[in-house]
């Protein structure tokens, strides 16, 4: 599977790139040469990361897609002993003593031992994937930092600077559950040969910083980290870093940017961060939920974690259910369970019964949302959420009944957006006000209808034509809104209009 | 400082390249094939699409990118299709890559700049028939040629656009922030050109602004150039704001001469008047940048002039003819005879300079002097190699290691400094100094502060001595202010010894410098003059008669220094130090007047080209000198410019080799002629002359007459005041 | 061949007025008599500071300036425009100083030398 040649796609929300995965699937079946070609096409697309190119490996990586076809198994609900998360509610103590009753820090020592190679195996095997929404398989990504050093130090990056509105499960980790966490940067620091990894925290998130960094002294001073880590020989050190409060810092390259000290604000790629990152070295940016579940993997093996789900889009994940429901929650569950038994099982249904359901959201904000009707059967996992005209990103999962505005709902999106935008590049900092400006009167309905097709043409205008994928996460809402929910827009600018004459009859 | 950050920001593949080029030629990379528009073109790996595009004459649209700046991407005018890529590229920082197809006309290209251009003129004001970057704006015309036939920004009628307050940012750099598409140019060149971190962004999104985060001014000698990298009309010229359109003004291609750098300019002109001055690209003197005194400085052109020939009534200058004045001053010539002294200034062209001295030749006077002092001992003055600047300018490029012996390149030659802080930044260059504590654009190691440092780095007893010996390519630039100490002889010689050895086995390489300060020095130099200026009032029983000044008003000889029966002649084009002193002036032209030959320090000819005329009854000044030679009975035997140029050449050919730099020699000679001299070294320390950006504004006639320069110094003393400021030398 | 030899080759051309030389005479004399017979009448009616004697001088001058002329278009010509000349004056549309031009009284001499053109200020 050419996917090789993509190198690291940046673990934040932003990433999830429907194109990009799609590609991804037309690759299968082509030869390696012209996987090669069109992977190199693919380096260009901004998110990916130009890398050295291994055949080898890609051959390997068809022969594990080429299996894909879908099984009729039934996915989910997952049992309780396979949850890897099991503080997940904070109802066990989240300090080191609780974490090393719950079967952190075990045998740590024999799995950095074992070295980069086998853990990258393993978490190769166990076919996770980003869960920073772009999805990319991280055991390639680790693969592609463990190449010969040219002297300069690796960094380990992991983003926690969750701000995608509806994300809501790193948090969940951090305050929670924080050791998974930092045994997890131990475990992908030794993968890629790191010599310490920063953990860039959300500026927001004051309680979870504070837990974390009584979860990092804590595992320096039971000498798990720092200097001879876990007795491995191997010195790693763990730093954390607090934003303030930006959403762009989420995009790696801005998250390297802000580490660093200056504004947040994306690079140019290449040259990728993989070649030239965090003060100008090689650096790895992943999500936190993916780093946290590394040492797991590892202890209960790849296939373990790859019997979850569906092929390609294996292993357990966090759900964060939120919106219109009647018991809101986060929930580790099998990957590919249906998004109406995630509903119904896990957060009471939709309020109001399924049927009153309007639309969700799947997979965090910037994703596009999906009507009902597509609701009704579609499963939460990253290829069949690209089938559907969305993308698994976070799999934040917001629900909306018919009580909703939807035109309002999305407006509100286009707002965070718009105040959000780094404003570097053109297209999305006057491409989002100007949707902002239009979504506003939509929702007033003061517009004609040949600005819906203007405001299509906007978002497209926007999208992937921006340095980082914010532009295309604030374009696909206005995009899932029209092309699900034209009628109801027209609708609107006709009542609108039609009170506007009486109003004028009258005077 | 930036310096790291920079070179990582550079794309490595940039860098590799870079470094592939600086380690030898023997291992070339292999050229990269690629197709723009199916056209072929082989190209070095790390190219970007948009300079490969350049290569087969495909321009690219672009308002972030210039060649000069790092490349920031954002303004996303440059995208480019290229196949089987599902997204345009930025062609202006994407490397190519073998066998790319890019197509720089397809509808997927046109449709991405169709988009930028809307996005941008979305919130850009609807000014220009207001906005004085009208005619040579960039979002104008790329505007007409890449954006829509149409507007469909409908939100003009419900909410209308962004406004953003302007910003002061001092006398020279008028703001319309309202116009600014967030290009970063200026941001860009202020951190990586100028050295001065003050410009940057503040906001978000849509309230992204750019300004200097708190409330100050950009202050820097290079600070005009930002006006020129705006592409719309955010940063305009103050002084020429509202004045002219681009289309209305005639150009001349010129030289500048208030520094010894001799920057190439255009000057526009209308209806008789300079209207502005801009700079003009030459990659060995100035690249495109130009310095604020010379950008600014011309409307000194038209104040405080000397249009009238005049002489001196009752203790009052008044005005006469022509005729009554070269009559009063070859009267008074002829009697003086060989007792004739003639002193020329900064300003002095090499035509007026040769006419001069053949005149007072012919008077039986050798008392020809340069304002510029200079030491006379040894060979100091006949031998070129040390009175210029050897490794010429781009020199400074291929160095690695400058050392600065009392100069402030800075504001002596801001553009030299440019060059220097460009090396420092993309070459790794070291760079050490010698003399006081300095705020210049980059680091450097201070060794010390006066001559006791020469002595031992001529000894070798210094530790920078080893680091000196070390480096591969060492320079060292001599301030030509510190040779006009009593012991400038010991100090020139002390620096040829040690560039001497130096220079050793360096395959050609030169290591003296000298950094001349006027733009008149080395070709009066070339011609002959003599630089020990005082030495007419030493000779005691018999001071000059008649004193010619040629534009000489840093006021070297005062009139109390002379018997009140000499005569002064004072030929020049400002009512400066020198007319005051004067009892006939003879009003002459300046450098935008006149075609003249400047000598720059490198020891390049250049030529200046007549823009206006001079204003009144003034007249080019080696005409002036002509007239008063055939009525002194001393007749000049050249009528034309093109005959006073061939005497030029019979004297110095190397001053009418235009645009060419003579290179010097007998470097070891001079270095042994000299070097008696070196054990007169001095004990006081260096100091310099121009050391904070008030003095840099106002250094000869024509700045210390305009406004523009008045206002500059003011706004440097209003900063100080400020509360954001930080003392910054030392 | 021999057709192909250059031959002498005699151009007619379409005369202006005159068909031959004495015709053209004619015509300058003519405009000579009138000019001759008018210039009491532009003396008197456009204040010319020059007698008639004098204006009868330069009448002369004029045509004197002309008499190798052996082109009967050029002479046709030359006449049609003294006639023009002779018309605007008369009907007092070339006032006094363009009358005074053919005197070239205001006219100055270009200077030559170095030092004149210094003084003027030229080039």
């Amino acid at each position: 599977m050419s996917s090789v040649h993509f190198g690291i796609i940046p673990s934040s929300r932003f990433a999830s790139l429907p194109q990009f995965v799609s590609c991804f699937e037309n690759f299968q079946g082509q030869t390696p040469d012209e996987n090669m070609a069109s992977a190199l096409s693919l380096c260009r697309i901004g998110h990916l990361q130009k890398v050295n190119l291994c055949p080898v490996l890609s051959t390997i990586q068809v022969r594990n897609n080429a299996d894909a076809a879908p099984t009729s198994k039934t996915y989910g609900p997952l049992s309780d002993s396979d949850r890897i998360f099991t503080n997940l509610y904070g109802r066990h103590d989240w300090r080191l003593k609780g974490a090393l009753k719950r079967g952190d820090w075990y045998k740590t020592k024999e799995i950095v031992l074992k070295g980069a190679d086998w853990i990258i195996n393993e978490v190769k095997a166990s076919g996770l994937r980003g869960r920073g929404g772009a999805g990319f398989p991280s055991g390639l990504k680790w693969s592609f930092m463990n190449k010969p050093s040219d002297g300069r130090p690796k960094y380990l990056c992991v983003n926690a600077d969750e701000g995608e509105p509806g994300t809501c499960k790193d948090r969940e980790i951090m305050r929670h559950d924080p050791h998974k966490l930092v045994e997890g940067c131990l475990v992908a620091g030794k993968a890629m040969g790191a010599q310490a990894a920063y953990i860039y925290i959300r500026g927001e998130f004051y309680n979870e910083a504070s837990n974390m960094q009584v979860a990092i002294s804590e595992a320096y001073q039971a000498g798990l980290i720092g200097k001879n880590a876990c007795g491995t020989g191997y010195d790693f050190d763990i730093y954390m870093h607090r934003g303030a409060g930006a959403y762009i810092c989420g995009e790696e390259t801005a998250l390297i940017e802000s580490i660093e000290g200056k504004q947040g604000k994306p690079r140019l790629k290449p040259p990728f961060p993989a070649d030239v990152g965090l003060f100008g070295c090689p650096t790895t940016v992943t999500n936190v939920e993916t780093v946290a579940v590394a040492p797991t993997i590892c202890r209960r093996g790849g296939a373990w974690f790859a019997s979850f789900g569906r092929p390609r889009n294996t292993g357990t994940k966090l759900f964060n259910i939120s919106g219109h429901v009647n018991n809101p929650c986060t929930v580790e569950e099998e990957m590919s369970v249906p998004l109406r038994e995630l509903i119904e099982r896990h957060a009471g249904g939709v309020r109001g019964g399924w049927d009153n359901l309007l639309f969700v959201i799947p997979g965090g904000s910037s994703t596009p949302l999906i009507p009902k009707h597509v609701c009704d059967d579609v499963m939460m996992d990253f290829d069949a959420l690209i089938a559907a005209e969305t993308s698994f990103g976070t799999a934040a999962v917001i629900v909306m009944d018919k009580s909703t505005d939807i035109i309002k709902a999305i407006a509100r999106l286009i707002v965070f957006y718009k105040h959000e935008s780094c404003g570097q590049c053109t297209p999305c900092r006057e491409g989002i006000s100007w949707m902002h400006k239009m979504m506003q009167r939509f929702v007033k309905g003061d517009a004609k209808p040949a600005e819906i097709d203007m405001l299509w043409e906007i978002s497209k205008q926007i999208e992937g034509h921006t340095i980082c994928a914010l532009g295309d996460g604030a374009a696909w809402p206005v995009q899932g809104l029209i092309r699900h929910f034209r009628p109801e827009i027209e609708n609107r600018m006709k009542q609108y209009a039609n009170c506007q004459e009486a109003v004028a009859a009258k005077n | 400082m930036l310096r790291t950050p920079l070179h990582r920001a550079l794309l490595p593949c940039v860098r590799e390249a870079l470094s592939v080029s600086r380690a030898s030629a023997s291992t070339a990379p292999e050229k990269i094939e690629v197709f723009i528009d199916d056209k072929r073109v082989l190209v070095e790996p790390g190219t970007t699409v948009l300079q490969a595009a350049a290569l087969v004459g495909v321009e690219i649209p672009r308002f972030c990118y210039h060649e000069r700046l790092a490349v920031a991407g954002n303004c996303r005018m440059c995208l480019v299709e290229v196949e089987k890529s599902p997204k345009p590229v930025a062609a202006c920082a994407m490397p190519v890559m073998k066998g790319w197809r890019v197509k720089t006309n397809s509808e997927m290209t046109k449709k991405a700049r169709e988009g930028v251009m809307e996005f941008l003129l979305v919130n850009h004001p609807l000014d220009c028939p207001i906005c004085d970057q009208g005619g040579e704006c960039d979002l104008q015309d790329q505007s007409m040629a890449f954006g829509s036939d149409r507007s469909r920004f409908t939100d003009i009628d419900h909410s209308g656009k962004r406004a953003v307050e302007d910003k002061d940012i001092g006398p020279l750099v008028k703001t319309i922030m309202t116009r600014c598409i967030h290009c970063t140019r200026c941001i860009r060149f202020a951190s990586e050109v100028a050295g001065i971190d003050d410009l940057g962004t503040t906001g978000r999104g849509n309230d992204m602004q750019v300004g200097t985060y708190v409330e100050k001014m950009f202050l820097s000698e290079l600070s005009g150039n930002i006006i020129d990298l705006c592409p719309v009309g955010a940063l305009t010229s103050k002084p020429y704001s509202f004045t002219a359109r681009p289309w209305e003004t005639r150009k001349t291609e010129s030289v500048d001469v208030h520094d010894a750098i001799g920057s190439n300019i255009v000057v526009s002109t209308r209806t008789g008047e300079v209207l502005r001055i801009l700079p003009r690209v030459n990659e060995e003197v100035n690249e495109e940048w130009l310095s604020d005194k010379s950008r600014f400085a011309y409307d000194g052109l038209r104040r405080q002039r000397l249009i009238s020939p005049m002489l001196k009534v009752g203790g009052q200058l008044a005005p006469v003819d022509w005729e009554d004045a070269l009559v009063s001053c070859a009267r008074a010539l002829v009697e003086a005879g060989p007792h004739s002294a003639a002193i020329v200034g900064g300003l002095a062209d090499a035509e007026s300079l040769i006419a001069l001295k053949d005149l007072f030749n012919r008077l039986g006077s050798e008392q020809l002097f340069t304002e510029e002092q200079f030491p006379v001992d040894g060979a100091a003055t006949d031998l070129r190699s040390s009175y210029i600047l050897n490794n010429k300018i781009t020199g400074v490029e291929e160095a690695d290691l400058i050392l600065l012996v009392g100069t402030n390149p800075r504001f002596e030659a801001p553009l030299l400094n440019a060059r220097i802080r460009k090396s420092y930044v993309h070459n790794e260059l070291d760079i050490a100094l010698i003399g006081p504590q300095l705020n210049l654009t980059y680091d450097y190691t201070h060794v010390g502060e006066g001559p006791d440092v020469l002595k031992q780095l001529v000894s070798e007893s210094h530790p920078f001595a080893r680091k000196l010996k070390a480096a591969k390519k060492p320079m060292i630039i001599l301030g030509a202010q510190q040779l006009k100490r009593p012991d400038g002889a010991a100090i020139l010689a002390s620096v040829q010894q040690i560039s001497q050895k130096l220079g050793k086995n360096k395959d050609g390489w030169k290591v003296l410098n000298v950094l001349q300060q006027t733009a008149s020095q080395v070709a009066a130099l070339d011609l002959g003059y003599k630089t020990n200026a005082r030495s007419i009032l030493e000779n005691g029983s018999n001071p000059p008669k008649v004193l010619f000044l040629l534009g000489a008003d840093e006021g070297v000889i005062q009139r109390s220094d002379l018997p009140a029966s000499t005569y002064v002649i004072y030929q020049g084009h400002h009512g400066d130090v020198g007319a005051s002193m004067a009892d006939a002036v003879l009003p002459g032209a300046t450098y935008t007047e006149k075609q003249g030959t400047y000598v720059n320090t490198e020891g390049r000819a250049q030529q200046t080209l007549v823009a206006v005329t001079p204003p009144g009854m003034a007249r080019e000044d080696w005409k002036i000198i002509r007239a008063l030679s055939e009525v002194s009975g001393y007749k000049l035997d050249f009528d034309t410019l093109a005959e006073v140029r061939l005497r030029l050449e019979q004297v110095a050919p190397n001053l009418v080799k235009y645009d060419e730099v003579e290179e010097a020699n007998f470097f070891k000679e001079a270095s042994e002629l000299n070097k008696d001299a070196s054990a007169k070294l001095g004990n006081e320390s260096f100091d310099v002359k121009l050391k904070n950006l008030e003095d840099f504004y106002m250094t000869n006639s024509i700045s210390r007459a305009s406004e523009t320069m008045a206002k500059c110094v003011q706004a440097v003393m209003k900063q100080k005041q400020s509360k954001y400021y930080e003392a910054q030398s030392a | 061949m021999t057709s192909k030899l250059a031959k002498p080759v005699v151009r007619q051309v379409k005369p202006l007025l005159s068909l031959d030389k004495e015709e053209a005479r004619k015509r300058a004399l003519n405009l000579y008599k009138a000019w001759y017979r008018q210039i009491p009448y532009i003396v008197r009616d456009s204040y010319l500071p020059k007698s008639v004697e004098q204006c009868r001088a330069k009448l002369r001058e004029e045509f004197e300036k002309h008499r190798n002329l052996t082109d009967i278009r050029v002479i046709d010509m030359l006449v049609i425009k003294g006639q023009m000349e002779l018309k605007s004056c008369a009907n007092k549309w070339s006032q006094s100083c363009h009358i005074m031009n053919f005197f070239k009284e205001s006219y100055e001499q270009k200077p030559k030398d170095f030092l004149s053109k210094f003084m003027d200020g030229r080039p």
